[in-house]
């Protein structure tokens, strides 16, 4: 024994370690004690770069494909491993900063669910088949003299941009002209549209940091598409204006990320947005405080929009909806109205969204706070913006027979689709799909052939940002090598196929990346922003683009019929509005299978790693419901069954439930987790756009024997009287804060 | 061990240094912060001018590596600086085990006819690198950087750089002597601590606790 | 460290703390947080797991509040009685305030979690005993305890490749809580040292502050005059020191104050308070 004391520590230690430290020694897992020599290994480079010091990180930029935001990243590299991401401060979407799925990006990458090998269907079942053989089999059915005949080839994809869109082009062209489809669950294509009819552009700049008051009907622009943490930085700024404070209102039916930012939150019951906006309207018109004439028509449709109809259409006070109008007037030149992908009604989501359009044009918001759009140089390379209908069109043409080989990638319609449209069966019906992923999630699962792609951290492309401060080009650049020998960039395999259909034009590049570095470096200068060479082009990450010409906004007024033809059929069984609300994290599903993602608690309900619906107390007081009891909510098309969660952050005729869980594949964190709300959901579309009216689906709320704990964070729902989180108001600030 | 390291601060300050003998049990893997002394101290390596050696030794056991390495060849008999293969040493964290390259830059056209060359030109033609067992190893808690140890030790105090031995000698022992790596100093807590305090090294546990 | 040693320096930072000024200190780590700007995101509490190696645990331990989110936002209610919550809802960054007259300091049996001279509250994890005293005692609820090894579980392979290696992946039986990326701070300090330059105010950011896409958290050296943070809290008029500040405010609604404050432990964090439009 030595003559020094073992203390409790040590000894402790000594019962802990004996096992530990042989358990630990030699395996591949990070050991925790090692003074041991040699029971580590240490593996030397073997020609490395001169810049790859082991010990210091390296940053490669790239960019984020989480969602289709574009958001330029940072990547830390170690030893070849990448270890964290952070913003690219250079690129004008996202100035730096991450949101959480920018940062779980992580473990999509690393994820121990990646298909590593090309998959076949055999006998109703997906066996490995080597990349060759996949090869030949595309070559088969879609290469030269190929199988498939002209025009009958499609791809189906989510919202793409940069060259790896371009390539699509060429190869749809190549085989006779299919159709790319480009779709989103979370988009605005409502929104767009109005753009483009009322102002000319269907893509206008929304300064936030020329507004002083924003209102946004239905448009989670903190939470969801078209690019979260772009506004979310904008919004910063429109908070925390010199001498002076953003004010920001929101209508929704249930409240989002930034409906629990807002100042004024109100909720008009789900589908009555758009005669909420013409309210307002109305007391714009009656207290002339509208800038432009009002032609007879809209003045005749307003005046049937009093705030006390109004109110007792919406449910919204109408003291609140003089109010708004106020503020509109008040801060007039300086606000921003809004409308998003939270306006599904019925069938008139267009009609309200026009009505919100409306009243920036009646109090001159637009060229001061609603400028022309700066639209991306070359067109070829701008995004394909994605929508609800083009799911909706690609169901219609499978069905007609005009789709006999889908190409599919960025996207999980198997899971996104509504239940009604029963996507599996009818893909069963395309004689030959492909799908191009990293997981078997529930599209790939229906495959005729899988291939297996790199992650977005392993591979090369270019992408332009639907929204940002300016235009630019973002690039994506591998962050380390492949993981797996058996996957593929994206752009290597469209450059194959291209290849084999036109050696002559395709046939000099030997990868994508040879492709993208001639294709970048031969870029037009209003493209390259000012940078010349390659190397300075991977070091910014990004290149700022100049604007192309862009006509300038052309104001219309029209008089949007917001209210449904037929007098809405009775609630009678089904009272309920069903909300599959997306949120920042889960988004339509598609980062279920991160774990990060599930165990980050619901932004609003603070709810892991399941489902839930909320509900109002009034509604849970009449179903006689708790927090953790079980319900079945059931439409015309079907049921699910999730705990329930009340706040008063939701319209009293409103049921939210999540997006995202309820996978059927997908990996072992996302598969059978939670319930879909998606599978329920009636065909309801929007009128005039044709895109889905997700929020339309009427449903009954019952309450079910079942209850069990809801698993969530929180220790408690209120501060009980403690200064945790202190509100002051407005005034106080502009007094205390106000000095420039 | 707050009592232990009290009494040995105590021989250290006396001058009369007693080195003691643990009875030859290797407590590494019970007790992290066990030293080791061994015999009397080698004085073969002069330690550099106003720098007070740590103190300890350590009877490190032989570690096979996958080529026997031989360090007398290279940095006795040629001279080779330490910091010619060790690199990183004055730029990093980690002293770093030389890319294959670097051997393979001399050892393309030196002594080709040797085994163990052929072994590892062997290697640099399969692509691979020799997975090197690690001797100097610190617990994965400890966060140790050779830069600022270098910068401290050799470069701001301006000795000169073929001396540099002399430096990386007071923990890793005079490897020139020897083949492959052998472990001469405990690298315990112990170790480390004794040396900061002399030296006027930080004693913050959060600057080494990681 | 001997126990005349903690016994010595503990004194001395009690003092300090009397005294209202941290001078013998290198540098003074502060955070500042504005609810105001915060819109209760997440993106700083998955930076943070990312960055510190931190386990996800599960539904079924989570439910058990065995959470490791050392970095978590909660959500208030404020207007639970009304018929709506017209104002939103209340979001609070909550993770470890570093406090200087911490109360989890005294209280460790082996001494493992002490105050460093950099003003951070630190955590020695090989030190940790696993009493869970420390945790029992904080009055912000931040302190978490590994209660089961999670090296299988959270991390299978290949996810363990993500793993930073600037700091312990920990075992069974050991307390951890935020750090302010201390991993972070002591590399910056590293650089400046090499550099022969002191440590600039922007060249440590916690992955947190990095991460937050309204740039609600402020990091930096609340010691030098001229860094981010020392402006925020000067300009909010909140100082260093218990809770009886030596200078009251000039105007009591000036938006700083810090959590707990009448508990006296002095935490280095700073909030402003959330503003709402009387609509």
């Amino acid at each position: 024994m030595s003559d020094f004391k073992i203390d409790r520590r040590g000894f402790l230690k000594a019962l802990g370690w004996t096992g530990a430290g042989t358990a630990l020694a030699g395996c591949d897992l990070p050991t925790t004690v090692t003074l041991e020599e040699g029971a580590e290994e240490v593996v030397s480079y073997r020609l490395p770069k001169e810049y790859a010091i082991p010990g210091v990180a390296v940053w490669y930029a790239t960019t984020c494909t989480q969602c289709a935001a574009g958001c330029g990243l940072h990547g830390r590299v170690r030893e070849g491993r990448v270890l964290k991401l952070e913003g690219n401060p250079e690129s004008p979407v996202n100035a730096g900063r991450t949101c959480m799925m920018g940062q779980a990006g992580l473990q999509n990458h690393y994820n121990p669910d990646r298909i590593t090998r090309p998959m076949q269907r055999e006998g109703g079942r997906l066996v490995p088949i080597s990349w060759d053989d996949a090869l030949a089999l595309l070559k088969g059915k879609v290469g030269k003299g190929g199988e498939i005949p002209a025009g009958k080839t499609v791809w189906f994809t989510g919202q793409v941009s940069g060259h790896q869109a371009v390539l699509i082009d060429e190869h749809l062209k190549r085989l006779g002209g299919g159709r790319h489809y480009a779709y989103e669950l979370v988009s605005e294509g409502v929104w767009q549209k109005v753009c483009e009819d009322l102002l000319g552009d269907p893509q206008p700049t929304l300064d936030f940091r020329a507004a002083r008051l924003v209102v946004s009907f239905g448009a989670d622009f903190l939470g969801a598409s078209p690019s979260p943490v772009h506004f979310a930085k904008e919004f910063a700024a429109f908070r925390h204006q010199p001498g002076d404070r953003g004010v920001l209102v929101v209508a929704e039916p249930k409240m989002t990320l930034t409906g629990a930012s807002a100042d004024l939150w109100l909720s008009p019951k789900p589908g009555t947005e758009g005669a909420l906006a013409l309210g307002v309207a109305h007391v714009l018109v009656k207290r002339g405080w509208n800038v432009v004439d009002v032609p007879a028509e809209l003045r005749r449709l307003l005046d049937r929009f009093d705030p006390r109809t109004v109110s007792e259409i919406t449910g919204v006070a109408g003291h609140r909806i003089q109010r708004v109008a106020f503020l509109l007037h008040e801060k007039e030149g300086a606000g921003l109205v809004v409308a998003g992908a939270g306006l599904g009604s019925h069938k008139k989501a267009y009609e309200a969204a026009a009505a919100a359009m409306l009243l920036n044009i009646l109090v001159g918001n637009v060229g001061k706070t609603i400028k022309p759009g700066t639209p991306f140089p070359e067109p070829a390379l701008a995004p394909r913006r994605g929508t609800t209908r083009a799911l909706l069109e690609f169901a219609e043409d499978i069905e007609a027979g005009k789709v006999q080989a889908a190409f599919i990638y960025g996207t999980n319609p198997v899971f996104t689709a509504p239940g009604y449209l029963k996507m599996k069966e009818r893909l069963a019906s395309v004689p030959f799909k492909v799908v191009l992923t990293q997981f078997k999630d529930e599209t790939a699962m229906e495959a005729d052939l899988v291939l297996p792609l790199h992650s977005y951290l392993e591979d090369w492309g270019t992408h332009v940002p639907p929204v940002a401060e300016r235009p630019a080009l973002s690039i994506q650049q591998q962050v380390m090598k492949p993981l797996y020998g058996e996957t593929r960039g994206f752009g290597d395999v469209l450059l194959a196929l291209l290849k084999d259909l036109d050696e002559g034009t395709f046939g000099a590049f030997p990868d994508y990346y040879a492709y993208l570095r001639t294709a970048m470096e031969n870029a037009p200068a209003e493209v390259k922003g000012g940078v010349s060479g390659w190397d300075e082009m991977l070091q910014k990450g990004v290149l700022l683009a100049k604007a192309g010409p862009a006509a300038g906004l052309k104001p219309k007024l029209v008089a949007p019929q917001v209210m449904p033809e037929e007098e809405e059929e009775e609630a009678g069984s089904r009272p309920f509005h069903l909300i599959p609300s997306p949120r920042l994290g889960m988004w339509d599903g598609r980062h279920a299978n991160l774990p990060w993602i599930q165990e980050a608690p619901d932004q609003i309900a603070k709810v892991v790693w399941g489902s839930w619906a909320e509900l109002h107390p009034h509604t849970a007081k009449e179903l006689g419901v708790k927090n953790g009891d079980y319900v079945r909510i059931e439409s015309d098309h079907g049921a699910i069954e999730t705990q329930v969660y009340v706040h008063n952050g939701i319209n009293k005729e409103a049921v939210a439930v999540p997006l995202g869980q309820g996978h059927e594949a997908y990996g072992r964190y996302a598969k059978g987790r939670g319930v879909n709300p998606l599978r329920i959901l009636a065909p309801a579309t929007d009128e005039k756009t044709g895109e889905l009216a997700l929020y339309a689906t009427r449903v009954s709320v019952r309450k079910l024997d079942r209850s069990e704990k809801l698993i969530k964070m929180g220790g408690s729902e209120t501060q009980a009287g403690r200064k945790l989180v202190a509100t002051i108001s407005a005034d106080v600030y502009r007094r205390t804060e106000g000095e420039v | 061990m707050p009592f232990s390291h009290v009494r040995l601060n105590r021989v250290a300050r006396d001058g009369a240094a007693r080195y003691r003998r643990d009875g030859g049990v290797v407590r590494a893997l019970f007790l992290m912060f066990a030293l080791v002394f061994a015999g009397w101290a080698h004085a073969e390596l002069p330690v550099p001018e106003g720098i007070v050696p740590p103190e300890g030794e350590y009877e490190g056991k032989d570690v096979p590596q996958p080529i026997e390495f031989p360090h007398d060849i290279h940095a006795k008999i040629n001279k080779i600086n330490c910091m010619y293969c060790h690199t990183y040493a004055r730029r990093s964290k980690v002293a770093g085990i030389p890319p294959t390259s670097k051997c393979m830059g001399c050892h393309k056209i030196i002594a080709t006819d040797k085994p163990r060359i052929q072994k590892l030109t062997e290697y640099w033609e399969k692509g691979e690198s020799p997975r090197w067992k690690k001797v100097h190893d610190v617990p994965d808690y400890v966060h140790f950087t050779h830069e600022k140890h270098l910068k401290r030790f050799v470069f701001d105090k301006g000795l000169p750089v073929e001396n540099v031995d002399q430096v990386c000698g007071l923990c890793h022992g005079d490897i020139k002597q020897g083949t492959v790596a052998k472990k001469a100093k405990p690298l315990t807590m112990g170790f480390c601590r004794r040396c900061h305090e002399a030296n006027g090294g930080p004693g913050d546990c959060w600057k080494c606790h990681k | 460290m001997s126990l005349k040693n903690i016994l010595e320096n503990w004194s001395a930072y009690r003092k300090d703390a009397e005294k209202g000024g941290h001078h013998k200190y290198e540098h003074q780590w502060g955070m500042a947080i504005d609810l105001d700007l915060c819109i209760g995101c997440n993106a700083c509490s998955t930076a943070c797991y990312a960055e510190n190696n931190l386990a996800w645990v599960g539904p079924e331990k989570f439910a058990k509040n065995q959470a490791m989110h050392w970095m978590r936002i909660e959500r208030y209610w404020d207007q639970k009685d009304e018929e709506y919550s017209e104002q939103g809802a209340s979001f609070l960054p909550m993770l470890c305030q570093n406090c200087h007259a911490a109360t989890c300091e005294p209280v460790c049996p082996v001494a493992a979690t002490y105050h460093t001279p950099d003003g951070l509250n630190a955590q020695v994890y090989n030190r940790c005993i696993g009493s869970r005293y420390c945790s029992n005692n904080c009055p912000f609820r931040v302190r978490y305890f590994n209660f089961f090894s999670y090296y299988e579980s959270a991390w299978p392979a290949p996810m363990h490749m993500q793993l930073n290696p600037d700091l312990t992946v920990r075992d069974k039986g050991v307390m951890e809580k935020c750090t302010f990326c201390i991993q972070r701070i002591r590399e910056a300090k590293d650089k400046a040292k090499m550099a022969n330059r002191p440590v600039r105010d922007g060249d440590v950011i916690t992955a947190c502050a990095q991460a937050c896409p309204t740039q609600a958290i402020v990091f930096g050296d609340t010691q030098d005059p001229n860094s981010r943070v020392a402006k925020l809290w000067k300009k909010h008029q909140v100082e260093r020191g218990p809770y009886t500040q030596k200078k009251p405010k000039t105007d009591p609604e000036i938006r700083g104050y810090r959590i707990f404050e009448e508990l006296n432990v002095d935490p280095s964090i700073m909030y402003l308070e959330r503003v709402r439009e009387e609509v």
